[in-house]
């Protein structure tokens, strides 16, 4: 099969609707990080963007959180949530309408890639707790994000996915290897552009570049192995497969180095799964509406 | 033709019912979508199964998660409402794994590959007969079951739409 001509800068300038994360979530990542913000500075933030801020209330007066009475002031509602809950649902609020169209190219149907993103997400979050080596809500981010290449390289799949399986099958290889042998770089690279685009911090640019390698990133960062590992038990789980189902490498290395044993896996798979599918529920009603 | 509703069977779920039913098990990665049917009764039944065994001194949440209690407790099930247990015809898919394992089952975490063990294994101390399966690989499968005609059908990006079985032989 001869190699595609396009770059990944082509990709990047020639695909239409690529994804954005709204300004206001990414100011509140910066700053759930820094240790001058306060629940005052992080209500400032939100209330910028009155969807966002909307739904903040909503997540503060689900029945999850279980209070007594209702919160109608984001100030009080980020102090009830704390900095980092609010971080990550201010990520999921804005990445869910683009993450729940369907990507043809993965043969990843409506909310496909939203399931799979999300799993991944929770997944690496529980890795994070179990290794006590990266913090959970890093982990989620990072797990979160780990495909936005896919956005992208999708278009460029089309009516190619059945014949890229086909040459991975051929050829013993996984399905990031067929695609880099095919069209010169896998989905992990397009995200790192993009990633580096939306100027997310390095240890996040790393996850979504080595997620699917975690043996090869520079200096073997634990969020690496946390989102490599997390994306194998959503993967195994089934949550959002596409046409390249589990057709991806695992790596040994990412266990030993958080310092985890295989034995240990099945039990994380079932807390993973508990887990996932309580904050399924909180996160459903949140981007519901 | 086949009239009734399709349940949903998720995680950890099992279903059963006398007479017409559907039942749909979708995005099987390593778990196992396994379906047993009585044709003397029409008593049929249907277990998502996600681990291969319970895990000592951890309490059970949800029986049908686990191969080892759940096959059982499903012909359980089935046997309340009529079924006979060596009359039982199953039909399972999934156990799918991650690239590059499968040669053997050495690895603990070979999940897959060790469900289908699971499952085969309590299929076989009940006593039921095995029709059909389609399992390990690398791809996730949608095993959906008609029972109004007998069908049982497996869907993967890679080969399509296909009939495992007819469970009505």
């Amino acid at each position: 099969m001869s190699q595609s001509t396009i770059t990944i800068e082509d990709i990047v300038k020639k695909t239409a609707d690529l994804p954005t994360i709204p300004a206001a979530a990414v100011r509140v990542m910066q700053a759930a990080e820094s240790s001058t913000s306060t629940a005052a500075s992080v209500a400032q933030i939100l209330s910028a963007d009155q969807s966002l801020s909307a739904r903040v209330l909503r997540l503060a007066n689900s029945a999850f959180y279980g209070l007594s009475r209702k919160v109608n002031d984001l100030q009080e509602a980020v102090v009830i949530l704390g900095m980092r809950n609010i971080k990550n649902l201010a990520l999921v609020a804005g990445t869910y309408p683009w993450m729940s169209r369907p990507l043809p190219g993965y043969c990843l149907g409506p909310r496909a890639m939203w399931t799979h993103a999300f799993g991944t997400a929770v997944g690496a979050q529980q890795v994070a707790r179990v290794s006590g080596k990266v913090k959970d809500d890093v982990a989620f981010t990072a797990g979160l994000l780990h495909d936005i290449g896919k956005v992208a390289v999708s278009v460029w799949l089309e009516n190619k996915v059945v014949a890229i399986l086909n040459y991975a099958n051929r050829e013993g290889i996984s399905f990031d290897e067929a695609e880099r042998k095919i069209l010169g770089y896998d989905h992990t690279q397009v995200g790192e552009h993009l990633a580096k685009a939306w100027n997310l911090p390095e240890d996040l640019v790393a996850a979504v570049r080595w997620h699917h390698s975690p043996d090869e990133a520079p200096d073997n960062p634990p969020l690496v192995d946390c989102v490599h590992l997390g994306n194998y038990l959503t993967m195994t789980m089934g949550f959002g497969l596409g046409g390249d189902g589990l057709l991806y490498r695992f790596s040994e290395g990412s266990l030993d180095r958080l310092g985890m044993k295989a034995v240990d896996l099945d039990q994380t798979t079932d807390t993973f799964v508990e887990s996932y599918e309580q904050y399924e529920k909180l996160f459903e009603e949140l981007v519901a509406a | 033709m086949p009239t009734a509703t399709a349940v949903m069977v998720g995680m950890g779920d099992i279903h059963v019912a006398k007479g017409d039913a559907a039942y749909n098990c979708l995005g099987l990665g390593s778990c196992i979508g396994l379906v047993l049917f009585d044709p003397t009764t029409q008593v049929s039944g249907m277990i998502h199964v996600m681990l291969p065994e319970t895990f000592p001194g951890r309490p059970v949440d949800k029986v049908g998660k686990y191969a080892d209690v759940g096959v059982p407790e499903l012909v359980r099930q089935m046997t309340a409402i009529g079924a006979v247990s060596s009359r039982l015809l199953a039909a399972y898919a999934g156990g799918a794994q991650v690239f590059k394992f499968g040669a053997g089952v050495e690895s603990k975490l070979d999940v897959g590959a060790r469900n289908t063990i699971a499952v085969t294994e309590q299929i076989k101390k009940l006593g039921c007969k095995v029709l059909a399966t389609d399992t390990g690989g690398n791809c996730g499968r949608t095993v959906s079951v008609t029972i109004g005609d007998g069908n049982v059908r497996v869907r993967t990006v890679n080969n399509g739409d296909k009939l495992l079985c007819n469970l009505r032989g």
